[in-house]
């Protein structure tokens, strides 16, 4: 179906109003003003500025846990801390060991967990405060807006497509039927988080690549209201071991909040061997440990939700200019894993980029040739000296922690060289066993009220879509899912996805993969971690997704 | 106290949840030690007042005027204000249908009164009568009293009160009084056109007292045939948890839970459902819930008033024909 | 025509509701359009694009209901009304129908549309109300508007799949069903636009209204279940036998 699309122009274009698609819009349009009040040529405005946001309010898909080191808040906006929704500062910073029965705290708790100076944080309240902020400014944010496809122009890109609405499940226009935007500007800010849909595109069409593939984890948060006094606000802990084996790469954490609120969640890489592995599964029984079991018990379930992060660090950052083009935030890279800290980058970048863009709305030019400037911006900043010194710290992990704990000792002190510089590593989806006929694993059922089964913490995400669309999640070829998967690997889809969209049903002839997609929570996990490679997320209508708004 | 009960008709036949109100008014009556009357309001529908004098009543009071032939809101609310005025009851109570719902809040405040509408019951708190309704699409409930003085009113939504419970006059007949109303042309202002009814597109499911409901233990879409018989059997409507929907054997317009309608029905019926969260919040408010299921730890026993763990395509037959038998 | 629609801000569908009193505690969740009042938005627009004139937004609530009145002007609606009341979610049906009232009375209009009722208190009176208050024609539950030399031919929904047409004058208010129509989607130029739109902020008091509360929350909970499963055993015949008895003499549901 040939659709006719309106078409608009903008100077900037920035997809995802995240900390660093916001970042980079706020401190590109202080920039401008500025630049206009001392009379400065050409003439630019704020109101060129777009930014995409494919959810329906500020925040409502931003997932944290969150600690927020606030130096570059500080910068972007001075004196934040009058009227930055900051929940607490952090006052207790814990290294947690748990054995099944017992935990131990680590006695000096190792620098990288060490959060003395940071907040924790609401990063859905920070966004929509900052989203506040950026509109004041003149910016046009426009929520419910997704970027479906990118606008190609000679070696790079010249805007986007934003999503058609109003499709029925078949494909067909309904009543209502609105085609998608083809929205051109000068520069295109992909800011779209952890595995981003046109990152992707873009990435390997552009040969973007790294000589590291990235690896994710994927972080499962619930949010509880707990009884008085069973935890202080400002209490940080990490958590390693139960029930985690030494082979899989991840750990809980436990923030405490105010007004009797505790946010925990367990976050595993994806790159584990078993895939009848389920990370929802661990994330519960992880609750039942003693520990936690005495901090939640009395208490209630507020929220729910699941998002990926990107792990691979500095030697997985893609090439993040092109021609009209730039990546910022966790599309980019930009998590420092060993502390486990991405907003101050996320935020970073998108003000190192809001400065390479401002040179180029200036000179006229967005080729790669002036937008080159992001990366060696990025290269002088404290991105870098962060990023640089746990460049092999991930992968580091790829036999397991003992391994792991040695090698990135050993970068410690040199620097993050460590023995092995740069520290190779395979895409994720590859660690996975065959299942040889390994029968697939009871579902877990939790006992309601402490621990639940999936489609329970999914209905406390709060997501939602239009039922009659499309389903957005695109599946290349689902006789594998049928014939070959299912022998191979057990269809870990059903196992790995947070929010019980992927089931095999049982059918005359086998079995067959249903794709629940109003279940879907965002987080992109199935794009990560299917084995053949053959799913493929894409955005659906505007203001569809999880709601973690508040969270 | 004095009740009186608006009752209401449409063409000479009852909205059958005017009895509800009658029974709620009783109850009331027996609570706060007050009397019931009835007003029945049309035209020619004296033979309705009669019907209501065999009820354990005071009075029934007829507003029988050409005017109030078809239902108008200003019709109904200027002829209503006046008996009102002339009655003088304490509270005023309506069922809660889409018809009161068009003019009674107008009603009251013609009277400098506020509505209470849509409760799902009452109680007496130490004389004080506190009125229960649902608030948040049903997510809670709400207890409200009326502040100021008398005339209250307050409408009952149709299943808080059992239509079959209205008791009868022990001895005699209540009184049939004509309420004598001024109204003339000039006070109506909209024009009633023809009634019809319509195949209609969609069904809605909020409106029907008996719920049967098919969730992922229906298997296959030629069994829904079996629920589909008993629905009809019992007089009820079918509807079907997300996964029949999503699959396509049934339309989405039956569909029930946060994704699509909410119900609160006399009787729901839930054949083959587990009971997941996104479920029961749109049922939980049904009065009466049966579920039949054949895993005995599935969560929709915890909100049944009677469960079943059994196999649904062996309890459907046989549910369906001990219906036939006393029907 | 001259069109206000009423559209009331709710708290969103999905969020968590933590009871204090007689509301909910307003921190750390969304709010949107009530949905029933955006069907009334889109029919005021379409009536609009139809037969000319302008639709406003009227909302009435804290600061954060402006939000619901961009989301109106982003559709369409040309201006925008808020009256400013933090303590709006205790006003009872009679007074906020006033305080509406008052407002709407200040403009020459046509027509005035809202939703059957609220996500969140669900009194499903207002539009009733408004039209006692400014002694305005009125229907509920409106699934066609067919507008000729200034009157009014409207499909009325009845129960039980019975409909009817109504003639009603105009100027009239109107109540009008969801799901009548296919609810659009702003567009983005229609985003951008909103933002040059008027909203006019008017204070509650300023509009001199005497409110007399009729009603009191007392306070709101979640329902807690008083009932027991009952479980019925036996074969399947034996177990629908006793499901009949219990459903007609115990539960008296059939």
């Amino acid at each position: 179906m040939t659709i006719e699309r309106e078409q608009l122009e903008a100077d900037v274009l920035i997809v995802g109003a995240g900390p660093a698609g916001l970042s980079c819009a706020l401190h590109l349009a202080n920039l401008i003003k500025k630049h206009n009040s001392s009379g400065g040529k050409p003439e630019l405005s704020a109101e060129n500025i777009y930014v995409l946001e494919k959810g329906r309010e500020l925040g409502a898909h931003q997932l944290s846990g969150a600690i927020m080191n606030p130096k570059a808040l500080a910068e972007l906006v001075p004196g934040f801390e009058k009227n930055a929704p900051l929940d607490t500062p952090v006052t207790d910073s814990a290294a947690l060991i748990f054995t099944q029965k017992s935990s131990y705290r680590v006695p000096i708790t190792p620098p990288p967990f060490n959060n003395a100076g940071n907040y924790v944080i609401s990063l859905s309240k920070l966004v929509k405060w900052l989203g506040g902020i950026v509109e004041s400014a003149g910016v046009n944010i426009f929520k419910e807006f997704g970027g479906a496809d990118l606008i190609y122009e000679g070696d790079g890109v010249a805007g986007v497509i934003t999503e058609d609405k109003g499709l029925d499940k078949n494909g067909k226009p309904k009543a209502n039927f609105t085609p998608g935007y083809e929205l051109h500007a000068k520069v295109t800010v992909l800011a779209e988080g952890p595995r981003g849909s046109l990152t992707k595109q873009l990435v390997a069409k552009k040969k973007l690549d790294n000589i590291n593939p990235q690896i994710y984890g994927l972080g499962i948060k619930e949010l509880w209201e707990v009884q008085p006094g069973k935890i202080k606000p400002g209490y940080v802990a990490h958590t390693l071991g139960w029930p985690l084996s030494t082979k899989t790469y991840g750990g809980g954490w436990i923030y405490g909040l105010s007004n009797n609120r505790v946010s925990i969640g367990l976050v595993i890489a994806l790159e584990y061997q078993d895939p009848l592995f389920d990370p929802h599964a661990a994330f519960q029984t992880w609750k039942t440990h003693p520990f936690l079991r005495n901090i939640l018990d009395g208490g209630r379930l507020v929220r729910y939700g699941a998002k990926t992060l990107p792990y691979g660090g500095w030697y997985a950052m893609p090439r993040s200019y092109v021609d009209g083009g730039l990546i910022v935030g966790d599309s980019g890279s930009f998590l420092d894993s060993q502390r486990l800290k991405g907003v101050h980058l996320a935020m970073k970048s998108g003000m190192l980029a809001a400065e390479t863009i401002f040179e180029a709305l200036k000179s006229g030019d967005p080729s790669a040739k002036t937008l080159q400037l992001y990366k060696d911006k990025i290269d002088h900043s404290y991105i870098k000296r962060e990023l640089w010194k746990v460049r092999n710290f991930h992968q580091s992990f790829r036999n397991g922690l003992l391994d792991g704990f040695v090698l990135s000792a050993f970068q410690e002190v040199t620097g993050g060289h460590g023995l092995t510089d740069p520290m190779r590593t395979h895409p994720g989806y590859e660690a996975y066993g065959q299942i040889h006929g390994r029968p697939a694993p009871e579902r877990f059922k939790g006992d309601g009220k402490l621990t639940f089964d999936r489609l329970t913490d999914v209905y406390h995400s709060g997501t939602r879509h239009e039922e009659d669309q499309p389903c957005h999640l695109k599946v290349s070829d689902l006789n594998i899912c049928s014939t070959r998967c299912v022998e191979d690997y057990g269809n870990p889809c059903q196992y790995f996805c947070p929010a019980a969209v992927y089931e095999m049903v049982k059918e005359s002839a086998g079995q067959k993969l249903k794709i629940n997609f109003a279940n879907c929570v965002h987080c992109k996990t199935c794009d990560i971690a299917d084995p053949y490679q053959i799913i493929d997320w894409t955005v659906p209508e505007g203001g569809g997704g999880p709601n973690y708004e508040g969270m | 106290m004095k009740i009186l009960v608006v009752t209401e008709q449409r063409q000479g036949k009852w909205n059958n949840t005017s009895f509800e109100t009658l029974v709620a008014a009783q109850r009331i009556a027996e609570a706060a030690s007050g009397t019931v009357s009835a007003v029945v309001i049309g035209k020619g529908v004296s033979s309705l007042a009669e019907e209501l004098a065999a009820k354990n009543l005071v009075e029934v009071l007829l507003v029988d005027n050409d005017l109030l032939e078809n239902y108008t809101p200003d019709g109904y609310a200027v002829a209503l204000k006046q008996v009102i005025e002339a009655a003088k009851p304490d509270l005023v109570l309506f069922p809660h249908t889409y018809q009161v719902r068009d003019f009674a809040p107008k009603l009251a405040a013609m009277l400098g009164k506020g509505m209470v509408g849509d409760c799902i019951g009452f109680r007496n708190e130490g004389g004080k009568l506190v009125f229960i309704r649902q608030m948040f699409q049903g997510k809670t409930a709400a207890d409200v009293t009326f502040t100021g003085a008398a005339p209250w009113f307050a409408s009952f939504q149709s299943g808080a009160f059992r239509a079959d419970l209205l008791a009868p006059r022990a001895s005699g007949r209540a009184p049939v009084n004509p309420a004598k109303v001024e109204l003339s042309a000039n006070d109506i202002r909209t024009k009633p056109l023809e009634l019809f009814k319509e195949a209609k597109s969609a069904v809605d499911l909020t409106q029907a007292p008996l719920i049967v409901a098919v969730g992922r233990g229906i298997k296959a879409p030629e069994n829904i045939a079996q629920a589909e018989a008993l629905a009809k059997v019992i007089g009820g409507e079918l509807a079907a948890s997300r996964p029949i929907c999503d699959e396509g054997w049934l339309p989405m317009e039956r569909q029930i839970g946060s994704s699509g309608q909410t119900v609160a029905p006399k009787l729901y019926l839930a054949l083959g459902i587990s009971g997941a969260i996104q479920h029961v919040v749109g049922m939980k408010g049904s009065r009466t819930v049966v579920a039949v299921n054949k895993d005995q730890n599935a969560p929709i026993f915890e909100i049944a008033d009677y469960g079943v763990v059994a196999d649904i395509f062996e309890i459907m037959p046989a549910l369906t024909e001990e219906l036939q038998k006393v029907r | 025509m001259n069109i206000i629609v009423c559209v009331k801000q709710v708290p969103a569908k999905d969020a968590p509701l933590a009871i204090a009193g007689n509301w909910i505690k307003e921190s750390d969740i969304g709010f949107e359009m009530n949905e029933p009042d955006s069907y009334a938005l889109e029919e005021g627009l379409r009536l609009k694009e139809k037969h000319g004139g302008e639709v406003i937004a009227l909302s009435l609530g804290p600061e954060r209901v402006k939000q619901t009145i961009k989301e109106a002007l982003a559709k369409g609606a040309d201006r925008g009304i808020h009256i400013c009341d933090d303590n709006f979610a205790q006003l009872d049906p009679l007074g906020s129908a006033k305080v509406l009232a008052a407002a709407i009375a200040r403009e020459k209009c046509d027509l005035v549309l809202t939703g059957l009722q609220s996500d969140d208190h669900g009194f499903g009176q207002t539009g009733v109300l408004l039209a006692g208050l400014l002694n305005l024609t009125h229907a509920t539950i409106i699934m066609q508007i067919d507008v000729l030399d200034g009157k009014m031919k409207l499909k009325r929904e009845l129960e039980a799949g019975w409909f009817q047409w109504v003639e009603c004058p105009l100027p009239a208010v109107l109540s009008i069903q969801s799901g009548i129509n296919k609810v659009r989607y702003a567009t983005l130029k229609g985003i951008m636009a909103a933002k040059k739109k008027e909203i006019a902020t008017i204070t509650k008091d300023s509009l001199s209204v005497t409110i007399e509360p009729t009603q009191k929350i007392e306070r709101i909970y979640v329902p807690t279940k008083t009932k027991k499963t009952e479980f019925l055993t036996g074969t399947p015949k034996e177990v629908a036998a006793k499901l009949v008895e219990k459903l007609r003499f115990e539960a008296r549901v059939i």
